[in-house]
């Protein structure tokens, strides 16, 4: 009998790692998909409700509400608002760290690597500061400002960052939200037992929730990230496995934070450090990157070369990035970190550290990160991972995969860095999209999930359906892991788009799927939207634009997808919600929000077929804008 | 025969057996999802009871030797398959008195919910390939199916 | 060996299938009045005009060729003669028989009131040409009579209902279905009832019926003098069993064919399954009858041992009713009600024991309670509202997956 732990792993679109994972001689999330294939019915549907000690309810033909009395419309979008609160939460904590980060960088005359941004920034705010220093402090700070205001003022900084027609339609719907923080606690108390039983004035706050986390936890995280840890520039770098190199000791890094690095990956090249590595027998640390913060390292990798490695893979890549063996370490700082990753670090002598109380995981050392004790603190977490290099290293068998994912995938899209590639304007695309060259833009973006189809398998199926209808693929979140490793970001990648689409990536020499990075990066998206939309002279749902996020996996994903919806874009998910047990929150997402933001929401699990759909619905786009 | 055996210390009383047997039966095409949980006209053939201890007891047709159902039939609609073991109902034939709910020793029959007109049966999903649905669908492995001698 | 059936009905049909299966070559032959295979429970819904004759046949496809059965219908046995092991027929045939079963059920009873038994437009309920005389008459017939209430008036006047005939119902008794049902619940029949168009008229009974020169009764007086003009009337006062043929025979017969616990009749070889045996008027036990006969008819010992009767459902226009065993209430009864707009549910229990119940409404998963109640089983010890009581309270899985009641020390 061979050592792998079970044959019954999920599909992925990523064969050679499908094939790597089934022969594993560990449990992975992918060998718990089939045992946890029995769904709940009632928790699909978003029918079961433990709000009271009266509960679990759920809503069946003989029990049509619950014993309070709320019926399934109340109960599923209750369940729905929690959610999307939740999600919130999940970003303006990132928002906020970031907002501190640069604060306090400034504060210290710390690098500002991405003055542009920071400039840019301080003009759309009315910022007036001579020093560097002095403005991005102001900028950060009213960035918190906002976030700290009460529910009942409204933030300032969404006027100024959003598109204007789009904010009008905002206010017109009362959907302006008021401090960002405290949204999330309106949101949490309405949904909580025996408030609210309104089902679209709940809908309501999760669009507004939507915008908040949009316009801050999104577009803001990446601005401000920018600015201290610098912009993003196109270049080609290799992803998958192969970025591995076990000659050094590895850092995985997984998370949302990429402020929180700040200083441990400036800290891990100083020779001093180096030394320290070469002591214990290595070259040197290197930074492997998994799930967002990886995609941020990798979108901003031009000026990380020395330390970042690369980027290995998705959230449901990480259990198969420490079976390789060549990991020693974990720096974990937030979601998408798998609790399922904690036995395998156990047993591959993978020491597992916290760097924020948040996302604490189980056997891992808590070394929280805070800017005051940044020093100390860093130097803790060095030598905690030099410590387990050296206890595991020779007693662990490596298990490299040195062929998988591809060495040329491209990466440093952001919307200044593809601006400047065209040419500083965005004419060129523009024109291609009028011409019909390209015949819209689809914002592939969003999580992995193991359910629908597989391991990234809708969504990259999706993506190579909708190039092959000439229609070019955007990308941010998880999904980007899973499509670079799948080879669909290389050059070579033209070959599988559309005659059109496959000229123009020819010509330009780019990859027919361009990947904006992290998850964050979905605020990156909307900014190109806008400035298309800008230069037409149209709202948002008048783009032939498209969003899916057919592998959404997490509540933060439906507070992103509140954002399209509030944006008015057509947003497809492959499973649905939670909500379809409710006829009212069906009929408001898929079919009455047209009316309201100009979005609406697709569920569709084939991959063909939803590609259908939204070509269909970028076509009639184009219609309306008479191209 | 193959028959449904029911290890009840294992049933959580999820319901998801209902569940699944009710969308196994629905009239619409569509996916557990789109079920509509809140039409009468879906029923289960399974329900899961509960006795006095609050112990949950799934019941579950058994497709009896000598079925009290079928020997109860007025109508010819219940009909023991030679082939299967089944006990089968055609909807077309019941005359609607519900003496087969009447003579169920265990209680399992009932009569549609809405028009009263047909009995709630177990069909094993013939349709769906004899492959039961409320087995597929159960989380604890409390129900599953057995080759018993006919 | 040749088997001899007179009856087509649900004893005759199962004594057939019982036979087949037990002696592969023997002889089965089945003789019949009818000349469709009918069930006598649809009969309301021929009259309705929901189905037609072939709509009525219980059996399964092909039944008299897959069972090899020789059916001789449309004529009448006048006689048995055990000691010659033969039956004659109204055509005047003999036929021979190694065992015979007597399964021709009963005949509508025709109370001696007034000319209604001589009267050409009276007619019982019980076959299926009954039904189909009812029809035709009813084609032209303007106002219906139908005399007595219970589940066979009740058929009657259910299918004249759906034809749109206007209709009075006389009844004895103080409401209808009085055998199966209380006030409560026979009001909810009587409100459907009238709301289709029919009027009761209870505690009353008929008691001049005369015969025009026609032939016919064009009007019958009750007991408090009221004239109920009629066209049709329907006379739903019980049955007797079909004992004519026996005369003679020197077969024991009671109110019907004497048997012993086998079905056997006092005569060698002869056996009696179903409504000829008076010993209970409902399909089920018919059939349980006719097989239990079936077996013995083959030399296989059975015996009739769940001779349990009292039972009814009862279903017009959309209402069930499930009834079990004493619907009068006793002195020492604990009279358990649960009502709401949906159901009304009734539990008789005495010294720990359910004696009754009238399910009506909502009789889901109610089988068990004919089980409790047959059995005299003390629900004391389960503690729980007695209609909560399922079957979890008596759940076990036995041999080959199998339910089994277990009833604890209780």
């Amino acid at each position: 009998m061979n050592q792998c732990y079970s044959c019954t792993t999920c599909k992925s679109a990523d064969k050679p790692l499908q094939e790597f994972i089934a022969g594993l001689p560990m449990e992975t999330s992918h060998h718990r998909v089939e045992s946890q294939s029995t769904k709940c019915a009632f928790g699909l549907q978003g029918v079961c409700c433990r709000l009271c000690a009266n509960g679990p309810c759920r809503i069946t033909p003989e029990s049509p509400r619950g014993i309070c009395g709320a019926n399934a419309d109340t109960i599923v979008v209750r369940n729905l608002l929690r959610a999307v609160a939740s999600g919130s939460g999940c970003y303006i904590h990132v928002v906020e760290n970031t907002a501190l980060n640069v604060r306090n960088t400034a504060r210290t005359k710390g690098q500002i690597k991405g003055v542009n941004t920071l400039n840019r920034l301080a003009d759309l705010f009315g910022i007036q500061e001579e020093d560097v220093h002095r403005r991005a402090e102001a900028v950060a700070d009213a960035v918190l400002r906002d976030l700290y205001l009460p529910e009942y003022e409204k933030m300032a900084l969404t006027e100024k960052l959003a598109y204007k027609p789009r904010y009008d339609k905002w206010k017109e719907l009362g959907l302006l939200p008021g401090g960002a923080k405290s949204e999330v606690f309106h949101g949490v108390v309405k949904c909580s037992t025996n408030l609210n039983s309104d089902p679209v004035n709940m809908l309501l706050d999760c669009l507004k929730l939507g915008i908040s986390t949009g316009i801050y936890g999104l577009v803001l995280t990446n601005l401000l990230n920018d600015v201290v840890l610098g912009e993003p520039q196109i270049r080609f770098a290799p992803v998958g496995l192969r970025v591995i190199d076990p000659d050094y000791i590895n850092i995985m890094i997984t998370g949302h934070q990429h402020s929180m690095f700040t200083f441990l990956q400036n800290r891990l090249t100083d020779e001093d450090v180096k030394e320290k590595a070469r002591k214990a027998g290595a070259k040197g640390f290197k930074l492997v990157g998994c799930t967002c913060v990886g995609q941020d390292l990798q979108l901003r990798g031009a000026h990380y070369t020395e330390i970042f490695d690369g980027h290995a893979g998705n959230n449901y890549t990480s259990e198969a990035i420490l079976a390789t063996g060549g990991i020693d370490a974990v720096i974990s700082e937030f979601n998408c970190t798998l609790p399922g990753i904690e036995p395998i670090c156990d047993q591959l002598m993978i020491r597992q550290i916290c760097i924020d109380n948040v996302a604490k995981k189980a056997n891992a050392q808590l070394k929280e990160f805070s800017f005051d004790n940044r020093q100390a603190v860093t130097e803790e977490i060095i030598d905690e991972i030099l410590d387990a290099y050296k206890a595991r290293r020779g007693k662990v068998s490596m298990n490299l995969m040195k062929d998988h994912g591809n060495s040329q995938t491209l990466t440093g899209v952001s919307e200044t860095s593809l601006k400047q590639f065209l040419g500083g304007t965005w004419q060129p695309l523009i024109d291609l999209i009028v011409s019909g060259d390209i015949k819209g833009v689809a914002g592939v973006v969003g999580c992995s999930n193991l359910t629908a189809g597989g391991h990234d398998v809708l969504t990259v199926d999706l993506v190579k359906e909708l190039i092959a209808r000439d229609i070019i693929v955007l990308t941010a979140g998880c999904s980007s892991g899973g499509i670079e490793n799948c080879g669909l970001m290389t050059k070579e990648a033209a070959a599988l788009a559309g005659p059109k689409l496959r000229a123009v990536c020819e010509k330009l020499g780019i990859p027919p799927v361009l990947n904006f990075g992290p998850c964050l990066a979905i605020g990156r998206l909307e900014i190109v939207a806008t400035e298309l939309a800008e230069a037409l002279h149209v709202d948002l749902p008048q783009l032939p634009l498209v969003l899916s996020a057919a592998q959404w996996l997490e509540e933060q994903a439906l507070a992103d997808g509140c954002y399209g919806l509030a944006l008015g874009l057509p947003l497809h998910l492959g499973l649905p919600p939670f909500v379809t047990g409710s006829k009212t929150a069906v009929q408001v997402l898929t079919q009455d929000m047209k009316t309201l933001t100009g979005g609406q929401v697709i569920i569709n699990g084939d991959a063909k077929e939803s590609a259908d759909i939204l070509e269909q619905l970028i076509c009639e786009k184009r219609q309306g804008l008479h191209i | 025969m193959k028959r449904i055996i029911v290890e009840y210390e294992k049933c959580d009383g999820c319901k998801n057996c209902s569940a699944a047997c009710m969308q196994a039966h629905r009239k619409t095409a569509g996916t557990i999802y789109d079920l509509d949980l809140t039409d009468p006209e879906n029923e289960s053939r399974n329900v899961i009871l509960k006795d006095a201890k609050g112990q949950y007891k799934p019941l579950f047709c058994r497709h009896c030797d000598e079925p009290e159902c079928v020997k109860s039939c007025m109508s010819g609609a219940l009909y023991k398959d030679p082939e299967s073991g089944h006990v089968f109902y055609d909807e077309t034939r019941c005359g609607s008195c519900f003496m087969c709910v009447m003579n169920c020793p265990f209680g399992v029959l009932k009569p549609d919910t809405v028009t009263k007109t047909k009995v709630i049966k177990c069909d094993f999903c013939v349709n769906a390939g004899g492959e039961p649905s409320c087995v597929a669908s159960c989380p604890k492995k409390a129900i599953h199916v057995e080759e018993v001698q006919a | 060996m040749k088997y001899v059936i007179i009856g087509a009905g649900v004893a005759g049909i199962e004594a057939a299938k019982t036979i087949r299966q037990q002696d592969a070559s023997g002889d089965i032959v089945m003789i019949s009045q009818d000349t469709f295979v009918h069930s006598r429970c649809m009969l309301h819904k021929y009259i309705s005009g929901e189905r037609d004759e072939k709509g009525l046949d219980f059996t399964e496809r092909d039944f008299f060729d897959k069972y090899r059965v020789h059916w001789k219908k449309g004529v009448r046995v006048t006689n048995v003669f055990p000691d010659k092991k033969e039956i004659l027929l109204d055509n005047g045939q003999t036929i021979a028989y190694d065992k015979l079963l007597l399964a021709g059920g009963a005949d509508s009873f025709i109370p001696p009131v007034g000319q209604l038994r001589q009267a050409s437009n009276v007619y019982g309920l019980r076959n299926l040409p009954d039904a189909q005389a009812i029809v035709k008459e009813a084609q032209w017939a303007e106002n219906v009579l139908v005399i007595g209430s219970g589940l066979v008036g009740l058929d009657a006047a259910y299918g004249l209902l759906e034809r749109g005939k206007k209709l009075t119902v006389v009844e004895m008794a103080d409401r209808i279905l009085p055998m199966q049902l209380d006030a409560r619940a026979a009001m909810a029949y009587q409100e459907r009832f009238e709301k289709a168009g029919a009027r009761f008229v209870l505690q009353r009974k008929a008691s001049q019926a005369v015969c025009q020169p026609d032939g016919r009764i064009h009007q019958v007086i009750l007991d408090d003098g009221e004239a109920i003009p009629c066209d049709l009337i329907i006379v739903a006062a019980g049955v007797r069993s079909s004992l004519a043929c026996l005369e003679g025979s020197g077969i024991a017969c009671e109110r019907g064919v004497t048997v012993d616990a086998s079905l056997k009749t006092s005569a060698a070889d002869v056996y009696a399954a179903g409504d000829i045996t008076a010993l209970s008027g409902i399909w089920p036990n018919a059939a349980d009858q006719g097989r239990i006969a079936g077996k013995n008819m083959c030399g296989i010992a059975a015996a009739y041992t769940d001779t349990y009767a009292m039972k009814n459902t009862i279903n017009f226009f959309g209402l069930v009713t499930l009834c079990v065993g004493r619907v009068k209430e006793e002195e020492g009864d604990l009279v358990c009600i649960r009502e709401d707009q949906n159901q009304y549910k009734k539990i008789l229990l005495k010294d720990g024991r359910v004696e009754g119940i009238l399910f009506q409404g909502n009789i889901a998963n109610a089988g068990i309670w004919q089980y409790l109640i047959k059995n005299k089983i003390d629900v004391r010890g389960i503690k729980k509202d007695v209609f909560d009581i399922n079957y979890g309270d008596f759940y076990h899985v036995g041999d080959r997956g199998k339910y089994e009641w277990v009833i604890e020390s209780l």
